[in-house]
Protein backbone atom coordinates (compact mmCIF):
# COMPACT_ATOMS: atom_id res chain seq x y z
CA UNK A 1 0.00 0.00 0.00
CA UNK A 2 2.81 2.41 0.94
CA UNK A 3 4.78 1.58 -2.19
CA UNK A 4 1.75 2.12 -4.27
CA UNK A 5 1.24 5.55 -2.68
CA UNK A 6 4.86 6.56 -3.23
CA UNK A 7 4.70 5.54 -6.86
CA UNK A 8 1.55 7.58 -7.25
CA UNK A 9 3.13 10.68 -5.70
CA UNK A 10 6.28 10.26 -7.85
CA UNK A 11 4.21 10.13 -10.97
CA UNK A 12 2.39 13.28 -9.91
CA UNK A 13 5.75 15.09 -9.23
CA UNK A 14 7.18 14.10 -12.63
CA UNK A 15 4.11 15.37 -14.41
CA UNK A 16 4.31 18.71 -12.58
CA UNK A 17 7.99 19.12 -13.46
CA UNK A 18 7.33 18.49 -17.14
CA UNK A 19 4.56 21.06 -17.09
CA UNK A 20 6.74 23.70 -15.37
CA UNK A 21 9.62 23.12 -17.75
CA UNK A 22 7.49 23.38 -20.83
CA UNK A 23 5.64 26.50 -19.72
CA UNK A 24 6.15 29.69 -21.90
CA UNK A 25 7.79 32.81 -20.37
CA UNK A 26 5.25 35.47 -21.21
CA UNK A 27 2.60 34.03 -23.36
CA UNK A 28 0.41 33.11 -20.61
CA UNK A 29 -2.94 32.39 -21.73
CA UNK A 30 -5.35 35.28 -21.11
CA UNK A 31 -2.54 38.17 -20.99
CA UNK A 32 -2.92 40.93 -23.64
CA UNK A 33 -0.03 42.19 -25.76
CA UNK A 34 -0.58 45.77 -24.62
CA UNK A 35 -0.50 44.73 -21.00
CA UNK A 36 2.69 42.84 -21.64
CA UNK A 37 4.29 45.83 -23.39
CA UNK A 38 3.33 48.16 -20.55
CA UNK A 39 4.71 45.70 -18.08
CA UNK A 40 8.01 45.55 -20.02
CA UNK A 41 8.13 49.32 -20.20
CA UNK A 42 7.61 49.69 -16.47
CA UNK A 43 10.14 47.00 -15.87
CA UNK A 44 12.77 48.79 -18.08
CA UNK A 45 12.07 52.20 -16.46
CA UNK A 46 12.46 50.65 -12.96
CA UNK A 47 15.69 48.97 -13.98
CA UNK A 48 17.26 51.85 -16.08
CA UNK A 49 15.42 54.84 -14.73
CA UNK A 50 13.89 55.85 -18.16
CA UNK A 51 13.40 54.66 -21.71
CA UNK A 52 16.02 57.11 -22.81
CA UNK A 53 18.58 55.35 -20.68
CA UNK A 54 17.61 52.12 -22.34
CA UNK A 55 18.14 53.60 -25.77
CA UNK A 56 21.48 54.77 -24.70
CA UNK A 57 22.65 51.43 -23.60
CA UNK A 58 22.87 49.16 -26.66
CA UNK A 59 22.73 45.96 -24.66
CA UNK A 60 19.85 47.11 -22.59
CA UNK A 61 18.07 48.20 -25.69
CA UNK A 62 18.51 44.75 -27.29
CA UNK A 63 17.23 43.05 -24.13
CA UNK A 64 14.31 45.47 -24.10
CA UNK A 65 13.59 44.62 -27.72
CA UNK A 66 13.76 40.94 -26.96
CA UNK A 67 11.33 41.37 -24.08
CA UNK A 68 8.91 43.25 -26.29
CA UNK A 69 9.19 40.63 -28.98
CA UNK A 70 8.37 38.12 -26.27
CA UNK A 71 5.12 39.98 -25.67
CA UNK A 72 4.31 39.70 -29.37
CA UNK A 73 4.79 35.89 -29.35
CA UNK A 74 1.50 33.93 -29.32
CA UNK A 75 0.61 31.86 -26.19
CA UNK A 76 1.02 28.01 -26.32
CA UNK A 77 -2.24 26.32 -27.35
CA UNK A 78 -1.30 23.26 -25.30
CA UNK A 79 0.74 24.29 -22.27
CA UNK A 80 -0.90 26.63 -19.73
CA UNK A 81 0.82 29.27 -17.84
CA UNK A 82 2.96 28.31 -14.85
CA UNK A 83 0.67 29.81 -12.26
CA UNK A 84 -2.28 28.00 -13.73
CA UNK A 85 -0.29 24.81 -13.56
CA UNK A 86 0.59 25.49 -9.93
CA UNK A 87 -2.96 26.36 -8.88
CA UNK A 88 -4.43 23.67 -10.97
CA UNK A 89 -1.91 21.15 -9.65
CA UNK A 90 -2.51 22.31 -6.11
CA UNK A 91 -6.25 22.01 -6.54
CA UNK A 92 -5.76 18.67 -8.12
CA UNK A 93 -3.55 17.50 -5.25
CA UNK A 94 -6.06 18.77 -2.69
CA UNK A 95 -8.92 17.23 -4.53
CA UNK A 96 -6.94 14.05 -4.95
CA UNK A 97 -6.13 14.06 -1.25
CA UNK A 98 -9.79 14.47 -0.39
CA UNK A 99 -10.70 11.79 -2.81
CA UNK A 100 -7.92 9.56 -1.49
CA UNK A 101 -8.91 10.17 2.10
CA UNK A 102 -12.70 10.04 1.89
CA UNK A 103 -13.92 9.59 -1.66
CA UNK A 104 -12.10 6.46 -2.69
CA UNK A 105 -12.86 4.60 0.58
CA UNK A 106 -16.53 5.55 0.26
CA UNK A 107 -16.56 4.43 -3.34
CA UNK A 108 -14.64 1.34 -2.36
CA UNK A 109 -17.06 0.63 0.48
CA UNK A 110 -19.96 1.18 -1.86
CA UNK A 111 -18.36 -1.09 -4.44
CA UNK A 112 -17.52 -3.63 -1.75
CA UNK A 113 -21.05 -3.40 -0.42
CA UNK A 114 -22.35 -3.67 -3.93
CA UNK A 115 -20.06 -6.65 -4.58
CA UNK A 116 -21.06 -8.15 -1.27
CA UNK A 117 -24.70 -7.57 -2.07
CA UNK A 118 -24.24 -9.10 -5.50
CA UNK A 119 -22.35 -11.99 -3.93
CA UNK A 120 -25.00 -12.40 -1.30
CA UNK A 121 -27.67 -12.14 -3.96
CA UNK A 122 -25.82 -14.71 -5.99
CA UNK A 123 -25.50 -16.87 -2.87
CA UNK A 124 -29.15 -16.33 -2.11
CA UNK A 125 -29.98 -17.14 -5.70
CA UNK A 126 -27.82 -20.24 -5.45
CA UNK A 127 -29.48 -21.11 -2.17
CA UNK A 128 -32.87 -20.43 -3.67
CA UNK A 129 -31.92 -22.51 -6.66
CA UNK A 130 -30.69 -25.25 -4.34
CA UNK A 131 -33.88 -24.97 -2.32
CA UNK A 132 -35.91 -24.98 -5.49
CA UNK A 133 -34.03 -28.04 -6.70
CA UNK A 134 -34.46 -29.65 -3.31
CA UNK A 135 -38.14 -28.71 -3.30
CA UNK A 136 -38.44 -30.03 -6.81
CA UNK A 137 -36.69 -33.21 -5.75
CA UNK A 138 -38.91 -33.48 -2.69
CA UNK A 139 -41.95 -32.77 -4.80
CA UNK A 140 -40.90 -35.38 -7.32
CA UNK A 141 -40.20 -37.82 -4.50
CA UNK A 142 -43.56 -37.03 -2.93
CA UNK A 143 -45.21 -37.31 -6.30
CA UNK A 144 -43.55 -40.66 -6.86
CA UNK A 145 -44.50 -41.72 -3.35
CA UNK A 146 -48.04 -40.50 -3.92
CA UNK A 147 -48.17 -42.40 -7.18
CA UNK A 148 -46.86 -45.48 -5.41
CA UNK A 149 -49.34 -45.02 -2.59
CA UNK A 150 -52.14 -44.41 -5.07
CA UNK A 151 -51.16 -47.53 -6.95
CA UNK A 152 -51.06 -49.45 -3.68
CA UNK A 153 -54.46 -48.07 -2.68
CA UNK A 154 -55.87 -48.94 -6.07
CA UNK A 155 -54.39 -52.43 -5.85
CA UNK A 156 -55.70 -52.80 -2.31
CA UNK A 157 -59.13 -51.53 -3.33
CA UNK A 158 -59.14 -53.87 -6.29
CA UNK A 159 -58.11 -56.75 -4.03
CA UNK A 160 -60.81 -55.82 -1.53
CA UNK A 161 -63.34 -55.55 -4.31
CA UNK A 162 -62.30 -58.96 -5.60
CA UNK A 163 -62.46 -60.38 -2.09
CA UNK A 164 -65.84 -58.76 -1.52
CA UNK A 165 -67.09 -60.07 -4.83
CA UNK A 166 -65.85 -63.54 -3.97
CA UNK A 167 -67.41 -63.32 -0.50
CA UNK A 168 -70.70 -62.14 -1.94
CA UNK A 169 -70.59 -64.82 -4.55
CA UNK A 170 -69.75 -67.46 -1.95
CA UNK A 171 -72.48 -66.15 0.33
CA UNK A 172 -74.96 -66.08 -2.50
CA UNK A 173 -73.99 -69.61 -3.46
CA UNK A 174 -74.27 -70.68 0.17
CA UNK A 175 -77.67 -68.98 0.45
CA UNK A 176 -78.80 -70.63 -2.74
CA UNK A 177 -77.55 -73.99 -1.51
CA UNK A 178 -79.21 -73.43 1.85
CA UNK A 179 -82.44 -72.38 0.19
CA UNK A 180 -82.26 -75.39 -2.08
CA UNK A 181 -81.61 -77.66 0.89
CA UNK A 182 -84.39 -76.01 2.84
CA UNK A 183 -86.72 -76.28 -0.10
CA UNK A 184 -85.75 -79.91 -0.56
CA UNK A 185 -86.28 -80.51 3.16
CA UNK A 186 -89.63 -78.72 3.00
CA UNK A 187 -90.61 -80.73 -0.02
CA UNK A 188 -89.51 -83.92 1.70
CA UNK A 189 -91.30 -82.93 4.89
CA UNK A 190 -94.40 -82.01 2.96
CA UNK A 191 -94.18 -85.27 1.04
CA UNK A 192 -93.81 -87.25 4.24
CA UNK A 193 -96.57 -85.24 5.89
CA UNK A 194 -98.79 -85.83 2.90
CA UNK A 195 -97.97 -89.54 2.99
CA UNK A 196 -98.62 -89.66 6.73
CA UNK A 197 -101.85 -87.73 6.32
CA UNK A 198 -102.87 -89.99 3.49
CA UNK A 199 -101.93 -93.04 5.51
CA UNK A 200 -103.88 -91.75 8.51
CA UNK A 201 -106.82 -90.93 6.32
CA UNK A 202 -106.64 -94.36 4.75
CA UNK A 203 -106.30 -95.93 8.18
CA UNK A 204 -109.21 -93.90 9.51
CA UNK A 205 -111.32 -94.80 6.54
CA UNK A 206 -110.33 -98.45 6.80
CA UNK A 207 -110.88 -98.61 10.53
CA UNK A 208 -114.13 -96.68 10.22
CA UNK A 209 -115.26 -99.08 7.58
CA UNK A 210 -114.10 -101.96 9.72
CA UNK A 211 -115.98 -100.55 12.70
CA UNK A 212 -119.12 -100.23 10.64
CA UNK A 213 -118.69 -103.72 9.26
CA UNK A 214 -117.89 -105.18 12.65
CA UNK A 215 -120.63 -103.23 14.36
CA UNK A 216 -123.14 -104.39 11.82
CA UNK A 217 -122.00 -107.97 12.07
CA UNK A 218 -122.01 -108.09 15.89
CA UNK A 219 -125.34 -109.55 16.87
CA UNK A 220 -126.25 -110.83 20.29
CA UNK A 221 -124.70 -114.20 19.66
CA UNK A 222 -121.42 -112.69 18.58
CA UNK A 223 -121.39 -110.37 21.59
CA UNK A 224 -122.02 -113.30 23.88
CA UNK A 225 -119.33 -115.31 22.17
CA UNK A 226 -116.83 -112.42 22.48
CA UNK A 227 -117.62 -111.96 26.19
CA UNK A 228 -117.41 -115.67 26.91
CA UNK A 229 -114.15 -115.92 25.10
CA UNK A 230 -112.82 -112.93 27.09
CA UNK A 231 -113.88 -114.59 30.37
CA UNK A 232 -112.15 -117.79 29.35
CA UNK A 233 -108.95 -115.85 28.49
CA UNK A 234 -109.05 -114.04 31.86
CA UNK A 235 -109.49 -117.37 33.62
CA UNK A 236 -106.57 -118.80 31.70
CA UNK A 237 -104.54 -115.67 32.40
CA UNK A 238 -103.89 -115.06 28.67
CA UNK A 239 -106.03 -112.01 28.04
CA UNK A 240 -104.30 -108.88 26.83
CA UNK A 241 -103.43 -106.43 29.52
CA UNK A 242 -103.24 -102.67 29.21
CA UNK A 243 -102.15 -100.05 31.63
CA UNK A 244 -99.88 -100.43 34.64
CA UNK A 245 -101.01 -103.92 35.62
CA UNK A 246 -101.62 -107.20 33.87
CA UNK B 1 -99.85 -81.30 47.43
CA UNK B 2 -102.98 -80.25 45.58
CA UNK B 3 -103.55 -83.86 44.45
CA UNK B 4 -103.22 -85.10 48.02
CA UNK B 5 -105.67 -82.47 49.21
CA UNK B 6 -108.17 -83.36 46.47
CA UNK B 7 -107.77 -87.09 47.21
CA UNK B 8 -108.36 -86.51 50.91
CA UNK B 9 -111.39 -84.37 50.14
CA UNK B 10 -112.84 -86.99 47.77
CA UNK B 11 -112.20 -89.68 50.38
CA UNK B 12 -113.98 -87.62 53.03
CA UNK B 13 -117.04 -87.09 50.88
CA UNK B 14 -117.05 -90.81 49.95
CA UNK B 15 -116.94 -91.81 53.62
CA UNK B 16 -119.83 -89.47 54.37
CA UNK B 17 -121.94 -90.78 51.51
CA UNK B 18 -121.19 -94.38 52.49
CA UNK B 19 -122.02 -93.70 56.13
CA UNK B 20 -125.32 -92.09 55.21
CA UNK B 21 -126.28 -94.94 52.89
CA UNK B 22 -125.39 -97.46 55.60
CA UNK B 23 -127.34 -95.47 58.14
CA UNK B 24 -130.35 -95.45 55.84
CA UNK B 25 -129.94 -99.23 55.34
CA UNK B 26 -129.91 -98.92 51.56
CA UNK B 27 -126.21 -99.25 50.89
CA UNK B 28 -126.38 -101.76 48.06
CA UNK B 29 -129.16 -99.94 46.24
CA UNK B 30 -127.48 -96.60 46.68
CA UNK B 31 -124.20 -98.00 45.39
CA UNK B 32 -125.89 -99.37 42.32
CA UNK B 33 -127.80 -96.16 41.62
CA UNK B 34 -124.73 -94.03 42.19
CA UNK B 35 -122.73 -96.21 39.79
CA UNK B 36 -125.37 -95.74 37.11
CA UNK B 37 -125.47 -92.01 37.73
CA UNK B 38 -121.67 -91.84 37.46
CA UNK B 39 -121.87 -93.73 34.17
CA UNK B 40 -124.44 -91.27 32.85
CA UNK B 41 -122.34 -88.40 34.12
CA UNK B 42 -119.20 -89.61 32.30
CA UNK B 43 -121.12 -90.07 29.08
CA UNK B 44 -122.33 -86.45 29.07
CA UNK B 45 -119.79 -83.68 29.05
CA UNK B 46 -122.58 -81.09 29.15
CA UNK B 47 -124.01 -82.56 32.36
CA UNK B 48 -120.56 -82.67 33.96
CA UNK B 49 -119.79 -79.06 33.07
CA UNK B 50 -123.20 -77.86 34.19
CA UNK B 51 -122.97 -79.48 37.62
CA UNK B 52 -119.39 -78.21 38.02
CA UNK B 53 -120.06 -74.65 36.80
CA UNK B 54 -119.92 -72.36 39.82
CA UNK B 55 -121.37 -69.50 37.77
CA UNK B 56 -124.68 -71.36 37.55
CA UNK B 57 -126.92 -70.85 40.53
CA UNK B 58 -126.81 -73.73 43.03
CA UNK B 59 -130.61 -73.96 43.11
CA UNK B 60 -130.66 -74.50 39.38
CA UNK B 61 -128.01 -77.22 39.56
CA UNK B 62 -129.93 -78.97 42.41
CA UNK B 63 -133.10 -78.74 40.31
CA UNK B 64 -131.26 -80.53 37.49
CA UNK B 65 -130.25 -83.29 39.92
CA UNK B 66 -133.83 -83.55 41.14
CA UNK B 67 -135.09 -83.73 37.57
CA UNK B 68 -132.68 -86.57 36.79
CA UNK B 69 -133.10 -88.65 39.94
CA UNK B 70 -136.40 -87.59 41.43
CA UNK B 71 -138.80 -90.54 41.31
CA UNK B 72 -136.23 -92.65 39.47
CA UNK B 73 -133.86 -93.35 42.34
CA UNK B 74 -134.07 -93.71 46.07
CA UNK B 75 -134.54 -90.44 47.97
CA UNK B 76 -131.27 -91.20 49.75
CA UNK B 77 -129.43 -91.42 46.44
CA UNK B 78 -130.86 -88.12 45.22
CA UNK B 79 -130.16 -86.50 48.57
CA UNK B 80 -126.54 -87.64 48.56
CA UNK B 81 -125.94 -86.38 45.01
CA UNK B 82 -127.62 -83.09 45.94
CA UNK B 83 -125.41 -82.92 49.02
CA UNK B 84 -122.27 -83.11 46.91
CA UNK B 85 -123.49 -80.72 44.19
CA UNK B 86 -124.81 -78.27 46.81
CA UNK B 87 -121.40 -78.27 48.48
CA UNK B 88 -119.93 -77.05 45.20
CA UNK B 89 -118.18 -80.32 44.37
CA UNK B 90 -120.14 -81.23 41.26
CA UNK B 91 -116.87 -81.37 39.29
CA UNK B 92 -115.63 -84.20 41.53
CA UNK B 93 -118.95 -86.06 41.73
CA UNK B 94 -117.87 -89.01 39.54
CA UNK B 95 -114.66 -89.48 41.53
CA UNK B 96 -116.58 -89.29 44.85
CA UNK B 97 -119.01 -91.95 43.63
CA UNK B 98 -116.14 -94.21 42.53
CA UNK B 99 -114.42 -93.70 45.88
CA UNK B 100 -117.66 -94.51 47.68
CA UNK B 101 -118.06 -97.79 45.79
CA UNK B 102 -114.41 -98.70 46.30
CA UNK B 103 -114.65 -97.91 50.00
CA UNK B 104 -117.85 -100.00 50.33
CA UNK B 105 -116.22 -102.96 48.57
CA UNK B 106 -113.14 -102.59 50.72
CA UNK B 107 -115.43 -102.79 53.72
CA UNK B 108 -116.43 -106.18 52.43
CA UNK B 109 -112.80 -107.14 51.82
CA UNK B 110 -113.29 -106.91 48.11
CA UNK B 111 -112.22 -104.73 45.25
CA UNK B 112 -114.33 -103.22 42.53
CA UNK B 113 -113.88 -104.46 38.99
CA UNK B 114 -115.36 -101.95 36.54
CA UNK B 115 -116.37 -103.95 33.52
CA UNK B 116 -117.23 -102.16 30.28
CA UNK B 117 -119.00 -103.94 27.49
CA UNK B 118 -121.07 -102.98 24.47
CA UNK B 119 -124.00 -105.05 25.76
CA UNK B 120 -125.07 -105.74 29.29
CA UNK B 121 -123.49 -108.76 30.99
CA UNK B 122 -125.75 -111.55 32.12
CA UNK B 123 -125.72 -112.74 35.70
CA UNK B 124 -124.00 -115.89 34.65
CA UNK B 125 -121.31 -113.92 32.83
CA UNK B 126 -120.75 -111.74 35.91
CA UNK B 127 -120.31 -114.78 38.10
CA UNK B 128 -117.96 -116.43 35.69
CA UNK B 129 -115.94 -113.23 35.27
CA UNK B 130 -115.72 -112.88 39.07
CA UNK B 131 -114.43 -116.39 39.35
CA UNK B 132 -112.06 -115.94 36.43
CA UNK B 133 -110.51 -112.81 38.00
CA UNK B 134 -110.11 -114.61 41.30
CA UNK B 135 -108.56 -117.59 39.54
CA UNK B 136 -106.08 -115.47 37.62
CA UNK B 137 -105.21 -112.79 40.19
CA UNK B 138 -106.43 -114.16 43.51
CA UNK B 139 -108.60 -111.07 44.10
CA UNK B 140 -112.15 -111.11 45.37
CA UNK B 141 -113.93 -108.52 43.27
CA UNK B 142 -117.35 -107.05 42.89
CA UNK B 143 -118.40 -106.45 39.32
CA UNK B 144 -119.53 -102.92 38.44
CA UNK B 145 -120.93 -103.45 34.97
CA UNK B 146 -121.01 -100.45 32.63
CA UNK B 147 -122.61 -100.56 29.21
CA UNK B 148 -120.38 -98.59 26.83
CA UNK B 149 -121.19 -98.81 23.10
CA UNK B 150 -117.76 -97.39 22.24
CA UNK B 151 -116.30 -100.73 23.29
CA UNK B 152 -117.94 -102.12 20.11
CA UNK B 153 -117.52 -105.70 21.25
CA UNK B 154 -115.82 -107.72 23.95
CA UNK B 155 -115.00 -106.50 27.48
CA UNK B 156 -112.67 -104.06 29.28
CA UNK B 157 -112.07 -104.71 32.96
CA UNK B 158 -110.48 -102.15 35.29
CA UNK B 159 -109.39 -103.13 38.79
CA UNK B 160 -107.80 -100.06 40.30
CA UNK B 161 -105.00 -99.16 37.95
CA UNK B 162 -104.98 -102.58 36.27
CA UNK B 163 -106.74 -102.92 32.93
CA UNK B 164 -107.62 -106.14 31.10
CA UNK B 165 -108.60 -105.05 27.60
CA UNK B 166 -110.33 -107.60 25.37
CA UNK B 167 -112.43 -105.15 23.39
CA UNK B 168 -112.97 -104.95 19.67
CA UNK B 169 -112.27 -101.21 20.00
CA UNK B 170 -108.71 -101.85 21.13
CA UNK B 171 -108.21 -104.33 18.28
CA UNK B 172 -109.40 -101.71 15.81
CA UNK B 173 -107.10 -99.14 17.39
CA UNK B 174 -104.20 -101.53 17.07
CA UNK B 175 -105.11 -102.09 13.43
CA UNK B 176 -105.28 -98.35 12.85
CA UNK B 177 -101.91 -97.88 14.52
CA UNK B 178 -100.50 -100.55 12.26
CA UNK B 179 -101.86 -98.89 9.18
CA UNK B 180 -100.67 -95.39 10.14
Amino acid sequence: MARKTLRLFATLGAASAVLLAAAGPAGAAGETIGGCVLEQVHHAEEEYGSLGAVEADEKAFKDFEADLEGCVEAPSPILPELDEIIWGGLAFVILFGFMWRWGFPAVKRAMDARSEKIRSDLDAADAAKTDALRTKSDYEAQLAEAKTAAAAIIDDARAQADQLRQDLQARAEADIAEQRARAAADIESSRRQAIDDLRNDVAAIAVGAAERVVGASLDAGVHRSLIDGYIDEVAAGTSAGNGDGS
Amino acid sequence: MADQSASARIGGYAAAVLAISQAEGVQAEVEDELARFAEALRSSDELQSTLADASIDVERRLRIVEDLLGGKALPATAALVSLVVGAGRGGELAEIIDATIDRAAAGRNRRVARVRSAVELTGEQRSRLTEAIKASSGLDVEIQAIVDPSVVGGVITEIGDDVIDGSVRSRLQQMRAGLS
